[in-house]
């Protein structure tokens, strides 16, 4: 019920922003309408980072405790954290073609180190598939989880170790923050947008959340039932073979 | 192609996509929950004496 709840209070918070980002703030002087991507592109990207991030956690509390539920938590991180990073692109691909002329550069190494950052997560849900034991499924994922979590720090110094198309963090200094060179107006909606994104976002964790504990244990249940079964066929008397006649043996 | 058209492709990919998974999220949740209702169920009833 809180869950529900949590989740209507995000569809709302996300409604209001996005009008208030739509058509309360005036377009930007240069960039004009375009920058309006700007607010859903900036918290798509910052809940990547953070999904990623409590994926990474996670998979290490996982191989300290040996526990399933820190693997379920891992999981959701990595499912939603890998839809947020496509949407990060999608926006800046949106944003960058009426802005920069382009779609994407490949040169650039913010949008390479995210489009890496896509293809290792997408590839830490397909390592999931790969076996049935879920201790073993866990505890290589965590690794996985873990090597990938590595591009979230190059992904976001990107900017500012190497030159590229993309511009530096628009808040990386927390002055600009509380004296943004931007009119308030633009500041409010992109800091509510990024309020409404993270209210919505902890609701999709604690879904898919749930729905990997629910599998794991309709998985845990269809274990128990083939081991049962097994050991049923195991105990049913076997039907004995007729020994062979003496003169067959020996000829 | 116009700002405005580019504004619409971003929020509708990106505000339709977040309402889909959430939906599909939900459906996914729902069949799961039923699924593992129905296996304990059957587990009980698997169980009682006399069957």
């Amino acid at each position: 019920m809180k869950t529900r709840a949590l989740g209507m209070v995000g569809l709302l918070a996300v409604v209001i922003a996005a009008i208030f980002g739509l058509f309360v703030v005036p377009p930007d002087a240069n960039q004009g309408d375009a920058q309006r991507i700007m607010y859903v592109h900036v918290a798509s990207a910052w809940l990547a980072y953070l999904s990623f991030g409590v994926t990474a956690l996670g998979g290490l509390l996982f191989l300290w405790k040996r526990d399933l539920r820190f693997d379920a938590v891992a999981l959701a991180g990595a499912e939603v954290g890998v839809m947020f990073t496509a949407f990060a692109i999608w926006g800046g691909m949106m944003w960058g073609k009426p802005v920069w002329g382009t779609f994407w550069q490949w040169e650039d190494p913010r949008l390479t180190t995210t489009a890496l950052l896509l293809a290792l997560y997408v590839g830490y849900l397909l390592l999931r598939h790969l076996t049935d034991d879920p201790m073993r499924r866990a505890t290589r994922a965590a690794i996985v989880g873990l090597v990938a979590a590595v591009d979230i720090p190059i992904v976001h110094f990107s900017v500012v170790w190497w030159r590229g198309l993309h511009q530096t963090a628009t808040f990386g200094d927390p002055a600009k923050l509380l004296h943004p060179s931007a009119p308030l107006l633009f500041v409010v909606a992109l800091m509510g947008m990024l309020t409404a994104f993270t209210i919505v976002w902890a609701y999709l964790m604690i879904r898919r959340y749930q729905l990997a504990r629910t599998a794991w244990q309709i998985e845990e249940h269809g274990r128990l039932g083939r081991i049962s079964a097994a050991r049923q066929a195991a105990v049913r008397p076997v039907r004995p073979v007729a020994e062979p006649h003496p003169e067959e043996v020996g000829s | 192609m116009n700002d405005a058209l580019f504004v619409i492709a971003g929020y509708g990919v990106i505000l339709g996509g977040l309402a889909v998974y959430a939906v599909t999220l939900a459906r996914r949740l729902r069949a799961a929950r039923e699924e593992s209702l129905r296996i304990r169920r059957d587990a009980r009833q698997g169980s009682e004496p006399g069957r």
